[in-house]
This record gives C-alpha cells, sequence and structure tokens, in this order.
C-alpha cells in the first residue's frame, strides 16, 4: 500500500489493476464484483445525475431566523394601510397565534414604503432598496403557509417539510438525491451568526444517514469543526503520521482487501487532509478584491457579517458545494434576530440593514460570473408576522400567510406568485404549503419530489410527505 | 332454582335474555367483552375464554363450564357471585348478561366457529411461535445447528474460527463496549482450561460494565433523551433515573417479561410507598417496588411538542401519539404510526387499533414521587427554611434592580413634554390617535435604552452608585452563603402515574387532534387478539400482562431478533423495528422461532440467551471474507463468517477513553454534561441549557451517562451516528466521512487522551521505546506489533526531519493508533 498522498480515483484504479492481476488469487468474477460494490460504498457523494432536466445545481438558502414580516417588506397591503388602529374585521377568521389574542389587537399599518421596481414593477419595501435593484429576478410566492406557529415548528415546516423533530433537512435530501460535486469540501454546508432556536436539527439528516447532515461553518476562529490542525503538530509531521497510518491500514487490510468500509475510511482520511487545506483557503477573503469586498458590505460594520457569510456562499458554490444554508438572526448576545414582537419597525430596520446590501451583493456577484442561472437563491424564515400589534408596535407570529423569494436557477424573475387577504393574515389565492415550496425546488433541482423516498420505519418517506401538489416549477421558468 | 331441567321454563328464560340484551349481545360477546382482558391471552388463573374448547377444559379450578348445566357451572357461579368466586372482581355484570350467558350454558353452550372474532392472522410475525425441532447436526449447541442447515441449504461453507486474541476483543467490545486490558487479554489467550471461553463470558456477563453497554441499546429503541426537544428543550430532571433503571435491570437479569411489565406498568402492578416499617432503612421489598415504577419513566421522556402547549387537547395526543408509537417500536416491533392517520397499507393493523391502543394510556400522566423516605422529606421540609432565605434575596437584589430601572426610565421621561408623559401614563387602550403617537415615542426610547421589549434584544445595563453597587455585592454573598445551606426539594422520581380525569379518547381525522369522530375503548390490535376491550381500570397492566403472554407471537421474537442483531451485526429479520409485511423476512426462520420460544423457557433471562449465542461456533468465527461464499451470499445473511463493524460512537468514546487509562467508571447519577469548545458551541440556541459539568473527573465518564439534549446532540456522537432519539432506533447506521477522520485526528479530546495515554506508557516504561510500543499495541490492538509495525513505529518515534512540534512523538504515535481501522473496527 502506497504512503503517498492518493485521491480516491487514483487508489480505486491501482487497485483494480491489482486485483485484475489476479495479485490476490481471486477470479476476475470476485475482482469486478468487489470493485463495484466498493465504488458504491467509496463514494457516497459522487455526483448524481438528475432523473429530470435540471434548471440549478446548487442552492443557497438565506434563512432569516425568527421570522421577517412579509407586510413589510414584499407583501404590500393598502387595506391594512386603511384599517391601521382597528379591530380585525371578523370576516377575516379566527385564528391561534403564539401571545396574541387576535381579536383583542388593533391592526398595524407598516410603517414602510413600497414601490414598484424594475421592468417588472414587483413591489418591493424601502427595507430591501438593494435587493429590489434585482426585483426582475426576484419571484416572490406570497401565499405560503403552514401550520407552525412557534419557532421550532416553523422552522421544522420550512427546513424538514415536518412539524415536529426528527425529519431530514432539505439539504440532506438534496444531497442525498444529488450527490456533491466538490471533492474536497462537505456538500452541505451552514453558516450560523448565534445558536438558531430549531438547532442542530435544523440541518441534521434525520432518518438519512448521518453522512447528508449539514456541516457548520464558522466564519470565525476554525472555520469547520476539528479542521484546523492542532498547533502542536505541525503539517509536515502531519503528512508522517498520515503516512504511518496508511502503512498500518494498509498492512491490516492486505487480508481483508474485499471490505469497502476500510478502504472507504482510508480515503476519508485523505480527504480530511485536503480539508485543512481547502476549507481554510474557501474561507480566506483576502483572496477576493477590494471591490467584491465592497459589494458584499465587508467593508460596513452592519453589514460586515452577513456579507462574509454571503461571500462564502458564492465561494462554496463556485467550488461545488451542494446546498448552502445562511442564518441571519441567530442567538448571539440575546438578539432576537427578526422576532420583532415589540417595535417590529425599529427591529427590521435592523434586520434588513445588515442583510440586505449583502444580498444584493451576492446577486450581482453570482450574476457577473454566470453562476446565478445554475445556483437557486431562497429567501424566507420561520413565517411571517400578523397584521396586528402585539406589546408595544411589535407583530406576532404568522406562518397562516408569508412570502419567500426565489432567485437564480432557471426561475424567471419579476412575478409575484399566489396572495394573501386584503390584510395579509391568510394565504388567499394559489396557496403555496412547505409541501409546495419544496417540490418545486427540488423539481428545480432536477429530482422527482414524488420519487426522491427513503425508506424506514416501515414505509418510504418523502420531504413532500403526501403533498407538493402545487409545484410551481413550470411556471417558475 | 333459576334453571331446572324443565325445558319449558329454560325456553322462556332463553327468550326473555334474548329480549333483554342489546341487539347482537351474545353470550361470546360478553365473555369478549368483560373477560378476556385477564382470561384472554393472558390467561389468569389459567384460563381462557376465547375458544369453547379452552373454556369447557377450563383453568386451575377445573372447567369453567358444564353445558347443560349452569348452576353447577363455575363460570355462571362466579358471574352471578353465588359461591366464593366473584367475577369480574370490580364491576358484576348486568342481571341481563348474567342470565343470557346462563341460558347458554344451559342451551349446552352452541358455538359459533365461524363468528370467530379473530381470523388466523397470515403472516408469520403475528403467528404463534411454535417451538420447532432442533435439525441433526454434529454440534451440540442448537444455534449453530440451525446455522448450519441454512449454509448447507445454501451452498456457503463457515468460515474458519477466528483466533482467541481476536474474540476476547470481540466478546469485551460486544458485552461491555470497552477493549480488554493486555491482562484481560493474556488471561483468555493462556488459558488451557477446556472451558477457558465459558469462564471469560460468565466473567463478562457478570460485570456491571455489561448493563452499561447493553443498556444503551436499550435506551436506542426507547428513544431515550434528558430533554424535550423543540424551543423550550425541557429539561427532564429524572430522565437519567431510567436510565438507571435500564443498566441496572439488565445488570440484574431482570426477566425480560417483567422488565416489560414494570416499563408499561410498574405503578399499577407494584403500587406501594416508601414509608419505613421501624427500621431507619427503607424495606428492600418497597424500594424493589419502587424500581418497577421508575420503569415507567419510559413514558415520561419523550419529546414534548412545546407548541402544543397552548392546547391541553393537543398536549395529550401528541403524548399519546409517542407513548403508542414507542410502544409498538420498543415491543411490538411494528411501525405502527402510520395508523394514526390512516389504517395501516401494509399491516392489518387499524385507524382503530391504534386509537385503541391510545385509549390505553389515556387516563395516565407523569406524577413525581419521592424517592426518600417521609422522614427523609421531613430532612427538606425542616431545612425549607434556607430556601425561603435563597429567595428573599433574590427578591431584594432584583427590588435593587427595579429601583435602579425606574430611576433610569423616570429620567428619559423627563426628557418629554408634560402632555406626552401623560399620554404614556395613559392606559393603552384609552389613547387619544394624538397620545398615541406621543407614547409610542416614549415607548420607542425605552426599548432603546434596553428598559423594555424592543426591536434588538437590547437588555438595560443598569447604572449602580457606588453604594448601591457595594449593596447589591453584599446581597450576592449572601444569597451565596445561603444557598450553600439550602436543601431544595426532596429527590423524587418522574413516573407515570393515573390521572385525576381520564378523557375519552375519539376517532380522528386523518390525524387531527380535534376528535370528532366516535369514543374509542381501550384494546390490543385485533390482529394480535385483541378482541375485547380492556378494563377502565388498570388498562396498562392489561396491555403489559397481554404484551408478556409466554405464546404472544411478537414480544420474544422481537426481543430475540435484536439480541441477535447486536451480537451479530445484523438480525434473522434485517428490520429489526419493522416484523411487518414491509419488514424483510427472517433469513432463518427456525432459528428465529426457536429463540423466542428458549427465551420464554429460560425464564426470559437475557444473560441465558447471551452466554447461548456467544457459546455458538457461529459467532466464533473469524471474520474471514471467502470469495466463493460471497458470489451467494454478498450482505453474509446466513453467517457464514462474522461481520465486521465500525465501534459506535459511545463504544469508540469509552475505548479511547479506556486505552489512556482515564475512564471514570463511576456509575449512575444525573448527566454528565462534557465542555464544548467554542466551534461546537456555535449552533447552540442557549447557553444556560448546556450546564457543564464542572467536576473535570466527570468529564471521562461512560458515553452511557452522556447528556442526551434532543436539540444539541453531542456533536462527537451525531458525527458517528447516534441516533437522534426523537423516535425508537432500531438499527444505527455506519457511515464513513471525513468529518469523522478530522474528529479523530485534530480534536481536543483526542489530542488530551492521547497524550494521557502517552504519560500512561512513558510511566510503564520509563527509558525503553521498544517496551513503549510494545505496550501500545497490547493496550489499544490486544496484541503485539509486527517486526515491521514495530520498526516503522521506531523509525517514526526518532524522525525529526520536520519538526515534531509540542506533543510527543510518542503522543502523535498514539494518535496514529487511536485512528487505526483496527482500533476503530471489530473484527
Amino acid at each position: 500500500m502506497s504512503n503517498s498522498l492518493c485521491s480516491r480515483t487514483t487508489r480505486a484504479s491501482s487497485r483494480r489493476e491489482f486485483l485484475e492481476k489476479g495479485g490476490l488469487g481471486f477470479g476476475m468474477l470476485a475482482a469486478s464484483y468487489l470493485l463495484e460494490r466498493e465504488a458504491a460504498a467509496a463514494t457516497p457523494f459522487a455526483p448524481k445525475k438528475p432523473p429530470l432536466p435540471a434548471k440549478a445545481k446548487s442552492v443557497i438558502f438565506l434563512f432569516m431566523h425568527g421570522g421577517p414580516s412579509h407586510l413589510d417588506t414584499f407583501d404590500p397591503k393598502p387595506l391594512l394601510q386603511k384599517l391601521n388602529g382597528e379591530k380585525i374585521p371578523p370576516s377575516f377568521g379566527k385564528v391561534d397565534f403564539q401571545f396574541t389574542q387576535m381579536d383583542a389587537a388593533p391592526l398595524m399599518a407598516s410603517p414602510r414604503v413600497f414601490r414598484k421596481r424594475g421592468q417588472s414593477g414587483l413591489e418591493i419595501s424601502d427595507l430591501f432598496e438593494h435587493t429590489a435593484q434585482f426585483a426582475d429576478d426576484l419571484a416572490v410566492i406570497r401565499s405560503c403557509h403552514h401550520d407552525g406557529f412557534t419557532h421550532v415548528t416553523g422552522q421544522s415546516w420550512m427546513n424538514t417539510g415536518w412539524g415536529r423533530v426528527g425529519r431530514p433537512s432539505l439539504g440532506s435530501w438534496v444531497v442525498y438525491g444529488l450527490g456533491s460535486e466538490s471533492e474536497d469540501l462537505p456538500a452541505y454546508l451552514v453558516m450560523l451568526d448565534g445558536g438558531i432556536k430549531q438547532g442542530a436539527p435544523a440541518y441534521g439528516s434525520g432518518f438519512l444517514p448521518a453522512m447528508y447532515q449539514g456541516t457548520v461553518l464558522r466564519t470565525e476562529g476554525s472555520p469547520i469543526l476539528n479542521v484546523h490542525r492542532p498547533e502542536e503538530i505541525p503539517a509536515g509531521r502531519q503528512r508522517q503520521m498520515l503516512d504511518l497510518l496508511h502503512t498500518f491500514n494498509g498492512q491490516y487490510a492486505e487480508t481483508r482487501r474485499e471490505d469497502s468500509d476500510l478502504e472507504a475510511r482510508m480515503a476519508s482520511y485523505e480527504l480530511a487532509f485536503r480539508m485543512q487545506t481547502s476549507v481554510p483557503d474557501l474561507a480566506d477573503l483576502s483572496q477576493e478584491t477590494p471591490a467584491t469586498r465592497a459589494l458584499y458590505g465587508l467593508d460596513h460594520t452592519e453589514t460586515a457579517e452577513f456579507g462574509t457569510q454571503c461571500l462564502l456562499a458564492r465561494r462554496m458554490v463556485e467550488r461545488g458545494v451542494r446546498f448552502v444554508q445562511l442564518y441571519s438572526g441567530g442567538n448571539k448576545n440575546g438578539s432576537t434576530g427578526w422576532d420583532a414582537h415589540a417595535q417590529c419597525g425599529e427591529n427590521h430596520e435592523i434586520m434588513a440593514r445588515k442583510v440586505d446590501q449583502p444580498i444584493a451583493g451576492l446577486l450581482a456577484d453570482l450574476k457577473s460570473r454566470g453562476l446565478l442561472d445554475q445556483t437557486l437563491v431562497l429567501w424566507g424564515g420561520d413565517f411571517g408576522r400578523t397584521p396586528f400589534s402585539q406589546g408595544s408596535q411589535g407583530r406576532d407570529h404568522n406562518p397562516y400567510g408569508f412570502s419567500v423569494w426565489l432567485a437564480g436557477g432557471g426561475v424567471k424573475g419579476g412575478q409575484a406568485i399566489g396572495s394573501t387577504d386584503e390584510i395579509g393574515l391568510h394565504a388567499a389565492e394559489d396557496k403555496v404549503h412547505m409541501h409546495d415550496l419544496h417540490a418545486t425546488l427540488l423539481t428545480l433541482l432536477g429530482l422527482e419530489h414524488t420519487k426522491l423516498t427513503y425508506f424506514v420505519q416501515g414505509r418510504d418517506f418523502r420531504l413532500t410527505d403526501v403533498g407538493g401538489r402545487n409545484n410551481l416549477a413550470p411556471r417558475l421558468t | 332454582m333459576l334453571f331446572c331441567n324443565g325445558k319449558g321454563v329454560l325456553g322462556v328464560l332463553v327468550s326473555w335474555a334474548a329480549l333483554a340484551a342489546p341487539p347482537g349481545e351474545t353470550a361470546r360477546s360478553i365473555l369478549e367483552r368483560r373477560c378476556l382482558t385477564c382470561h384472554g391471552p393472558a390467561r389468569m388463573s389459567g384460563l381462557d375464554l376465547r375458544h369453547i374448547d379452552t373454556i369447557k377444559k377450563g383453568g386451575k379450578r377445573g372447567p369453567a363450564i358444564i353445558p347443560g348445566n349452569a348452576e353447577q357451572s363455575l363460570l355462571y357461579q362466579a358471574v352471578s357471585r353465588s359461591g366464593e368466586l366473584k367475577m369480574p372482581p370490580d364491576q358484576p355484570l348486568t342481571a341481563a348478561e348474567r342470565t343470557l350467558l346462563g341460558a347458554w350454558i344451559q342451551e349446552g353452550a352452541p358455538w359459533d366457529q365461524a363468528a370467530a372474532g379473530t381470523p388466523e392472522p397470515s403472516w408469520w410475525a403475528f403467528q404463534k411461535v411454535v417451538r420447532p425441532v432442533v435439525p441433526a447436526a454434529p454440534v451440540p449447541n442448537p444455534v449453530d445447528a440451525f446455522v448450519l442447515q441454512a449454509l448447507e441449504r445454501q451452498g456457503l461453507k463457515a468460515v474458519a474460527p477466528a483466533d482467541r486474541r481476536t474474540l476476547v476483543r470481540r466478546v469485551y467490545l460486544d458485552l461491555h463496549g470497552l477493549p480488554p486490558t493486555p491482562a484481560e487479554t493474556a488471561e483468555f489467550v493462556t488459558d488451557a482450561a477446556p472451558d477457558a471461553y465459558e469462564k471469560l463470558i460468565d466473567r463478562l456477563l457478570a460485570s456491571p460494565r455489561y448493563g452499561e453497554r447493553w443498556g444503551r441499546h436499550w435506551l436506542d429503541v426507547v428513544r431515550y433523551a434528558d430533554t424535550g426537544g423543540f424551543e423550550t428543550d425541557l429539561y427532564y430532571a429524572n430522565a437519567w433515573r431510567y436510565r438507571d433503571y435500564v443498566i441496572r435491570s439488565l445488570n440484574d437479569d431482570k426477566p425480560y417479561d417483567r422488565f416489560v411489565q414494570e416499563q408499561v406498568a410498574g405503578d399499577e402492578l407494584w403500587p406501594g410507598d416508601l414509608a419505613l416499617e421501624g427500621v431507619n432503612e427503607i424495606p428492600p421489598r418497597k424500594l424493589r417496588e419502587l424500581e418497577a415504577r421508575i420503569g415507567t419513566g419510559l413514558y415520561t421522556i419523550g419529546p414534548t411538542y412545546h407548541e402544543a402547549a397552548l392546547h391541553g387537547e393537543q398536549l395529550r395526543y401528541e403524548w399519546l401519539t409517542d407513548a403508542v408509537d414507542t410502544t409498538g417500536q420498543a415491543f411490538l416491533g411494528l411501525t405502527i404510526g402510520c395508523a394514526r392517520c390512516h389504517d395501516h397499507k401494509f399491516d392489518p393493523i387499524s385507524q382503530v387499533d391504534y386509537h385503541r391502543l391510545m385509549a390505553i394510556f389515556a387516563g395516565s400522566e407523569e406524577r413525581q414521587v419521592s424517592v426518600v423516605s417521609k422522614m427523609g422529606e421531613f430532612g427538606y421540609k425542616s431545612a425549607y427554611p434556607s430556601v425561603l432565605l435563597v429567595e428573599e434575596y433574590q427578591n431584594a437584589i432584583g427590588r435593587l434592580e427595579t429601583k435602579v430601572r425606574n430611576r433610569a426610565t423616570a429620567r428619559i421621561k423627563e426628557e418629554f413634554p408634560l402632555e406626552a408623559v401623560q399620554a404614556f401614563d395613559t392606559p393603552a387602550g384609552r389613547r387619544t390617535p394624538a397620545q398615541r403617537e406621543s407614547a409610542d415615542q416614549i415607548d420607542a426610547a425605552l426599548a432603546r435604552a434596553g428598559l423594555q421589549e424592543n426591536a434588538a434584544g437590547k437588555n438595560f445595563v443598569p447604572q449602580y452608585t457606588p453604594e448601591e453597587r457595594e449593596e447589591r455585592e453584599r446581597l450576592i454573598r449572601e444569597l451565596g452563603q445561603a444557598a450553600l445551606k439550602a436543601r431544595f426539594d426532596p429527590q423524587t422520581a418522574t413516573i407515570l402515574g393515573r390521572a385525576d380525569v381520564i378523557p375519552e379518547v375519539r376517532m380522528t381525522v386523518r390525524g387531527d387532534f380535534h376528535g370528532a369522530g366516535p369514543v374509542v375503548q381501550p384494546g390490543v390490535p385485533l390482529i394480535l387478539g385483541g378482541v375485547g376491550d380492556l378494563p377502565a381500570d388498570k388498562k396498562r397492566t392489561a396491555l403489559a400482562l397481554w404484551l408478556t403472554t409466554p405464546d404472544h407471537p411478537l414480544t420474544a421474537r422481537v426481543m430475540m431478533n435484536r439480541v441477535w442483531a447486536w451480537h451479530f451485526g445484523r438480525g434473522i429479520v434485517g428490520t429489526p423495528g419493522d416484523f411487518g409485511r414491509q419488514g424483510e423476512p427472517p433469513s432463518h426462520p427456525e432459528l428465529l422461532d426457536w429463540l423466542a420460544s428458549e427465551f420464554v423457557r429460560q425464564g426470559w433471562s437475557l444473560k441465558k440467551m447471551h452466554r447461548l449465542l456467544l457459546l455458538s461456533n457461529t459467532y466464533r468465527l473469524s471474520g474471514q471474507f471467502d470469495a466463493g461464499n460471497a458470489r451467494t451470499d454478498p450482505d453474509n445473511r446466513y453467517f457464514w463468517r462474522m461481520n465486521r463493524r465500525r465501534l459506535d460512537a459511545e463504544q469508540l468514546r469509552d475505548a479511547v477513553l479506556a486505552v489512556a487509562g482515564t475512564l471514570n467508571p463511576k456509575m449512575g447519577g444525573r448527566p454528565v454534561i462534557l465542555p464544548l469548545t467554542d466551534e461546537e458551541k456555535s449552533g447552540l440556541w442557549a447557553p444556560h441549557q448546556w450546564p457543564t459539568s464542572l467536576d473535570p473527573a466527570e468529564h471521562h465518564r461512560r458515553s452511557v451517562y452522556v447528556y442526551v439534549k434532543r436539540s444539541f446532540p453531542y456533536p462527537m456522537f451525531s458525527m458517528f451516528d447516534a441516533p437522534e432519539s426523537s423516535v425508537s432506533c432500531p438499527r444505527r447506521d455506519a457511515t464513513t466521512v471525513a468529518p469523522q477522520a478530522l474528529a479523530l485526528l485534530n480534536s481536543r479530546f483526542m489530542l488530551q487522551q492521547a497524550g494521557a495515554l502517552a504519560q500512561r506508557l512513558e510511566k510503564q516504561h520509563p527509558d525503553d521505546s521498544n517496551a513503549r510500543v510494545n505496550a501500545l499495541w497490547q493496550l489499544a490492538l490486544s496484541r503485539s506489533p509486527s517486526p515491521a509495525e514495530m520498526d516503522q513505529a521506531l523509525s517514526f518515534l526518532t524522525t525529526t526531519g520536520v519538526g515534531s512540534g509540542q506533543t510527543s512523538p510518542l503522543a502523535q504515535l498514539c494518535v496514529v493508533v487511536l485512528n487505526m481501522n483496527e482500533f476503530l473496527y471489530v473484527e
């Protein structure tokens, strides 16, 4: 067994040669049988050809943690402006909210100004002035809904298509379906700006094998858990350690040549070794020009953090990472994120200022590099917020009607799909459940949402359960 | 004399009974509804009232009926409460029911076979276990006889047995989850006695390390966690008592039927108190009964759906769902969760069956019971004033902070005109539109200062005067002093008990908890013999007794298959959590049935079954590959060799600690909350929910004691495929990904342990590199290094070309060895 740094492919081919020459006295049949099994086992992340024509190859999911108000961002409601301070007319129906008795709370107009943007005239509020420059690239879905009116259930619906814990996340399904394009980076990366309420299950693999779980990449310190070689061990020394490990493992494998697991594990050490270089390289933003850094707002305190995440996201998809998820609004130093139970106006101003320019920078940059066509960008959060006020000019959670938007990945921009009722309480026309949204995403990636299944607990499970009938993909592209 | 021999009277009675009885009521339906809970599958007193043959045969007291003579029939005497025996014990039959039964006996007890309630199930797993004949084979162990027969049928040939060193390592990791020490390895390898291996197995089964390892297996099955998941991720203060109960039960070799009964209905079957009986210690009998009740903790550690707290009904429904799903998975090996919303597509478990199971658990709820005696409770109660003192200091500190807040609020309000302040002080509902605007301005200013709920989650930072600061610090010191003396509430266990209100369970539409359908009575699935409703009282007792009837088609089979799978790396049924039609059929149906029947015959003793399996030649096979066999049976379904397995997360961490010599063998108690690195912490929502154990010795305890937080599983464990613990995990994956390699090469944990291991070696062999290398191999791999390995290791230790850095070359070698496939895999 060679001590040299060896990639999965060179190793496999030398093994094929070795086996075919009959070095171990195996017959040809045994040799080819073994190699087949090995190929499947050693490269679980090998890119798989999607069954349908794919519009997008990778996804960047911008998650506004806490639940951004659709009423102050992407879903203008003239009637709400008129009914400011009044009780909700009973015709809008009664539903449960986490903190508010809806019949006691007055309606609250949006303090924002909505304007028609771009050629399409898509209406977007002044919270997203930068992003609005790309109105003609955005497809806003204004009729999203689910029934999870607390954060974890809302986040679970959005991330896993189920209101309870335990299901695989969207990213896990995508990587399970499509594999990875990157040889030396994880296929599914997550960036957080603080703790998230759903916790690790937000990017967990649920009942899918653990290898499909998202890997957290941090923008400070060691980017990925354990990816920094310990200071006490110099790089050259670590190489010697790995070479020694390969020597020992090679001797052990000599009488166990059939076991592709052993081979795969040896290969995983080489990938790990490469990650020690490739991940810091990915995270090294000094390679970017001042103009690019400025585009993402890295030179302003407010935008630097999310800008860094967005810039990293571009570098990830550039390197073949399949699924990237970014969070704005995690808990750090007591921040409530987008969860504007009080002073919604001010909260959203603060939060939007942090993300608006970075998002616009990301769209611009992806576009100029020709990556936007193959990268699907999704913006959304736990849920939307209520048209009535809560406490001191806040808004409560509203899962019954809210907006997300899509850009890139072959999506035709400048359009709004579906609508909420006249005050933005319920999704009204062309309702889009999370299963529909997920079905749409999978279709854009070339996957059939009804056929992407995993057998567990006695049956086949889907990301979209038994839903996904309102698949928007045909209309979006 | 109601029943004389005159036909006329009888005829009158029969027709009267028929008139009085509800339409469709028959003797049989009465027996099913009122008697079968105890005299159905559970066969209390040996009496089975499900079939006419067994009714005639009767139980311990003799025949239940004498056809044609109701007066002389025990059954009739019992239901009419005329003799010594009065049945049913709590709720007598109605007069109409009694009369109808009597008339039926008098008529000669006609029995319509066609009307049989339970069709004989066609699926193998729902049929009763019939003990197969052990095939004739030149091997003494019946396990081998069955395996050999299957191998021959498939044209396969078992490989050679494993050598002793491989075997000792396998058995230790299997039964203890720890590698053998060099001394333990040597003891077995050099033991020339013919029963050396049997002695080894007996020794290992007698060690408490066994319960720690096999307890973890059971904890997988019952979705164990220390918190409730979701946003609040409630900390279950007593979950560990259930965990310790599992470990103790396995170590005590508690019969599995009793183990099941305790978990399902320990509170009903073994009620009791902890009152002292004239001694200063709780009588052991009472502690055993308490232990049995703690078993029901199983139903108090599931995910708690935070959102459901808004609706009592939904909260209850979610809990019932978890209870039924977990019961189905853990004890029946069935995935019945689908039936919550619709009839099971593949298995004959109907939605009604599902709700009948729910109705068994309706009316049960968690209860805190003291685990100390009344005397002990008095101790806590008498120390209660010190708790009040802690509270007093907390309040005093709070008042000081309020004072400072009020000052800051007043200062901000002073900056606004009087009218604005008046507007602000007017209750929100009574403000004029103009007032609303000025009040909003003050609101916003206060929010900016963090003085009320605000946009950015900003918190008010109190500005204390020097005197206030000094006062506050004094109060905090005093609080600390008081806290040192305080004794909080008495220690408790969380168990299941009977609720004051027993809610009815209604059929639901697609699992929506707003149940509007008909009321469902408690019962077990029809296909498994659940013909009658269970009594409203002690429903879980009936379930527990039913589950543990000796000829239950699933209980023993499912458990034996699990035990087999945990020993051999693959079950006889490849889907240990699914014995339904969607599961894999058994590779060795006769072997499984024989094991199930033997399990019951051996008094449901797990240790006896371990012994049987481990002493088989099949278990002792090597892991050697055979290309010929592989062509026919690539997945080794017929066990022609031993499966090679990667250590699971807990085995891996424990093995590293053991080899490094740092393992703290302390058993039981509150979960160990391991320190997290900054990297690991980055995804944690609320850091205060991770109250790290401060005693460093705790950090080296066995993994089964590590905190299982549902919303934030310990990162190293989830990386190595530990279950996610929201539902039962019947079988773990063993994935291979680069982050695992990074963890084993670079993590603080590994470096610390490698350092400790290097020190251990240096201490053992102060100046002999060869001896150190040899000892390292013995410790980590249970063998000596080959000459080539020795050369390679020694040359690594002396290579300095690139600089060895701050860790010693020996510690680096330790990292390498702890990363070897030979260390990470069990042969």
